[in-house]
């Protein structure tokens, strides 16, 4: 036996005080009575002193020197060969993705694990070494290797749950590092299973086959067509052996916009486009409800998306008069129109300029569009007139040109235009002429046409009304694209002012300061909130995960079971017995000294 | 608080069953030749012309004996049940003396080991405070029974017997007074103890020494033990009690703190009222 702080042992030199006193308390109280009558009479029964009363005070010192021997020991610390031979190194593995928070098991899947992770610690023994790591969206170190149970048991107990997928294969990697070639290499991972089983580590798997309805993916964006219009993307999972009913709402900004009826069949993916309209947009809701089975993961019944909000635009209309320029604009919603035919000598704010036929010396620092430009400016030359112009390279990419064509539109006449700057050519001719150009300064965007509209028959195509409404668009930065709900656990990309201070805040209410433009990950589940110091966007995020969604577990036979990793019976440090015996020493002693005077 | 009426020698303030020359009338009886003609109830004789001698019944003093326990056990007490014993004894001979009575103590441990003979008049009041202040706990124990022979071997007349002790007595306190008794004493118990003896305050290992017998008992104490020891204790004083209202002796029993005056005056209302 060795011991950790062989020190200690000199405390037994309290020893010798005590048996010193311990003679002096042995002499008796000397107590003059008026007749020992009584209390012959009272012991007439029992003889006052039994031979255990005589021997009690050679065994009471017995049993405090006993007492402090334990105790001195208990504060060496001693421990034997043999556990430091058998110490091993374990990393406990606790599953903290969003499908643990099934309540097939009660109270939860989570809650489950987090009780089969205390009874591994109860297991663990003297001079084992554990660390604590969380398979969530990374894997996270909650407690380095130690051997403290209650060290141990308050990491534990600081593990949530999260609302994103699982990274036990990163999580089992991580493990393996951390126990390194240690002979006696433990990874346990508690989970309610995994894609493909990592070799090498004891699974305890809790949960059930459980069956469950979720929503695997909500998203909405813009129409490209309609400028109020939106569409939503919703796709519901049936993870489950039995067919499903139910029904779906969907809200915007708390008021429903549709229900659904669902039907679904054992293992069946749903998925339904929808088409509707709002300018001002807003929060999305789709809520699985009315379920008529089993579902044991509450969190993906609920999914969230954010419809953009539509922005006025203010349009000026430089032109001589042209009926087709002028409603093609005004039957835009999102427009309003003011119409001009000399050009102003102070150009309004926030506001689009169309010029048609006319051209000022010097471009406005606005947004503008040019059609049919008839003479010079600071930003290009006006050339010859190309006649018949047939356009045959069309940038496919530029949102401007999304759903155009313009090779088949009839266009007697067109100008051609030397641009002094940059300008990106969106549809030209043959011979490479732009016809339609992209001009991007610093001082406002800007497009030029050079079709005459009274000549061509661009103005009866449908084209030209998508041409405006792209152009609508790209002033006003509306892309158009997807702006995706972002899966639990992923990263969203921000855009904004360099330099801006933005904050993070999630659906919960903790605030994190964004660096750079990237945030996340995001593992919680509902709209998180952008806060910068003049603006304020959402992102929505979603559990939109098949596999999380599914509750079906591997099969524990699938897993590779290992045997109990539990510590016997001896699993605690020598001088944990030894003050327990003490503890249990000094509570019989205390007993027995009750009990002598108490009776 | 003599119950009884004794024969006294001396007249007195007592009355007594002997007829003599009183002024208390008490009955008549038949003419003999030979009675003084003096005591001739002549009313009588011109009424109903029978001749008929009055009798008065003659007063006279009692013998009142105190028997004064002075073993070692009468210390014990705060303050000692032996002080208390003593103003006890002086008040009741005070109060005798006054009435003209003959008192006499006697101090008892395991036999009478002093004694302050019969004495009359108020004057022998400070003599007999004297005896008293010399008087201290002798004697190896207590024996009430030796203490009353040796009473009786002095050919007391019988009287008023104090016993005033704490009864602690190894052979009993009946034998003593079962003696009074049949010597035909009017015997009073005046029986005080230490409130510690009541209500001893102990727990745990101690030595017990008998203050009387030096005996030792080394014993563990209990609570247990301490509510046995109160139950016989709470057994002895009942036993008293039931002697004396068996036999119709008075008794008093009174802790060692309470103030002497009270307990005569306390002692000399229950003997009023004949409880």
């Amino acid at each position: 036996m060795s011991f950790a702080a062989p020190i200690a042992l000199t405390l037994a030199a309290l020893a010798v005080p005590i048996i010193g006193l311990y003679i002096l308390k042995v002499r008796l109280r000397r107590v003059p009575v008026s007749t020992n009558l009584f209390w012959k009479q009272v012991y007439d029964e029992k003889p006052p002193r039994s031979l255990w009363q005589n021997l009690r005070h050679w065994l009471s010192l017995l049993a405090q020197l006993l007492l402090l021997g334990l105790l001195v020991l208990a504060i060496a610390d001693p421990f034997f060969a043999w556990q430091a031979a058998r110490a091993r190194r374990m990393v406990l593995i606790v599953d903290a993705s969003a499908s643990m928070q099934a309540s097939d098991v009660e109270p939860t899947r989570f809650a489950e694990a987090i009780a089969e992770a205390h009874r591994i610690i109860d297991g663990v023994r003297d001079h084992d070494q554990v660390a604590i790591l969380t398979a969530g969206v990374v894997p996270k170190v909650i407690t380095g290797m130690a051997n403290h149970a209650p060290t141990l048991r308050r990491a534990i107990d600081s593990i949530s749950a999260t609302d994103a997928p699982s990274s036990i294969d990163a999580a089992v990697t991580l493990g393996k590092q951390l126990v390194g070639d240690h002979p006696n290499a433990h990874v346990i991972v508690i989970s309610d299973g995994a894609e493909a089983a990592p070799p090498d580590v004891d699974w305890r798997v809790v949960g059930t086959a459980a069956a469950n309805l979720g929503i695997t993916e909500l998203q909405a964006r813009r129409s490209f067509v309609d400028p109020v219009g939106y569409e939503v993307l919703v796709e519901v999972l049936n993870a489950s052996e039995e067919p499903a009913r139910g029904r779906l709402e969907l809200e915007l900004d708390g008021i429903i916009i549709d229900v659904l009826p669902l039907k679904l069949d054992a293992g069946e993916t749903w998925s339904r486009t929808i088409e509707k309209t709002s300018l001002e947009g807003g929060q999305l809701t789709a809520k699985l409800t009315e379920l008529e089975q089993t579902d044991s993961l509450a969190i993906d019944n609920k999914a969230a998306a954010i419809v953009p909000t539509r922005e006025l635009q203010q349009v000026l209309i430089v032109s001589p008069g042209n009926l087709f320029l002028q409603k093609v604009f005004e039957a835009n919603p999102l427009v309003r129109v003011t119409l001009t035919n000399t050009i102003p000598e102070v150009w309004p704010a926030d506001t689009i300029v169309v010029f048609h036929q006319s051209v000022p010396e010097t471009m406005p620092e606005r947004d503008f569009l040019v059609i049919d430009p008839d003479a010079d400016c600071d930003l290009w030359t006006i050339g010859d007139m190309i006649e018949n112009p047939i356009v045959t390279e069309q940038d496919e990419e530029s949102p401007l040109m999304t759903y155009i064509r313009l090779d088949n539109v009839l266009v007697p006449q067109a100008r051609e235009i030397a641009f002094e700057g940059d300008a990106h050519p969106l549809a030209a001719t043959v011979s490479g002429e732009p016809i339609y150009a992209s001009l991007d300064r610093p001082a406002g965007k800007g497009l030029v046409l050079s079709v005459n509209l009274e000549q061509s028959d661009l103005a009866f195509r449908t084209a030209f009304p998508i041409m405006i409404t792209n152009a609508l668009a790209w002033f006003a930065d509306q892309s158009g694209e997807w702006e995706p709900a972002i899966a639990s656990g992923g990263i969203a990309s921000i855009t904004a002012a360099g330099g801006e201070k933005r904050t993070l805040v999630s659906p919960s209410g903790e605030r994190t300061p964004i660096t750079g433009d990237r945030a996340g990950p995001l593992a919680e589940v509902g709209v998180w909130t952008i806060e910068g110091e003049d603006s304020q966007s959402t992102i929505a995020v979603n559990l939109a995960s098949p596999t999380e969604s599914d509750l079906r577990p591997i099969a524990p036979s699938d897993l590779e079971q290992s045997t109990s990793i539990a510590g016997l019976w001896f699993t605690r440090p020598v001088w944990f017995y030894c003050a327990a015996l003490a503890a249990l020493l000094f509570a019989v002693e205390w007993f027995l000294y009750q009990r002598r005077l108490i009776g | 608080m003599s119950k009884r009426v004794f024969r006294g020698t001396l007249l007195a303030q007592r009355r007594t069953t002997q007829m003599g020359s009183g002024i208390e009338f008490s009955d008549h009886r038949e003419y003999t030749p030979g009675d003084d003609l003096r005591y001739l109830d002549w009313n009588i004789y011109a009424r109903h012309g029978d001749l008929l001698l009055k009798r008065f019944q003659e007063e006279q003093d009692l013998h009142v004996y105190l028997l004064l326990d002075c073993s070692p056990s009468m210390v014990m007490g705060d303050p000692a049940k032996f002080d208390l014993a003593r103003h006890l004894t002086a008040a009741l001979a005070y109060i005798a003396l006054a009435d003209l009575d003959r008192i006499a103590v006697l101090a008892y441990a395991d036999g009478i080991v002093e004694e302050f003979p019969v004495t009359r008049g108020k004057a022998r009041i400070l003599a007999l405070m004297r005896f008293l202040e010399s008087l201290s706990p002798s004697g190896e124990d207590t024996h009430l029974s030796r203490a009353v022979q040796g009473l009786v071997h002095r050919g007391a007349r019988s009287g008023l017997a104090v016993v005033i002790s704490d009864l602690f007595d190894p052979n009993g306190f009946q034998p003593g007074l079962d003696l009074l008794r049949s010597r035909r004493f009017d015997a009073h118990v005046l029986q005080l103890h230490a409130p510690q003896e009541a209500d001893p305050k102990l727990l745990g290992d101690a030595e017990l020494i008998d203050v009387e017998t030096d005996s030792v008992r080394m014993v563990t104490v209990t609570e247990k033990h301490l509510r046995s020891y109160k139950k016989l204790f709470q057994a002895h004083q009942q036993s008293v009690r039931d002697y004396c209202a068996n036999y119709g002796l008075g008794c008093t029993q009174s802790p060692s703190t309470v103030p002497f005056d009270q307990l005569v005056m306390s002692m000399m209302r229950t003997s009023a009222t004949g409880e």
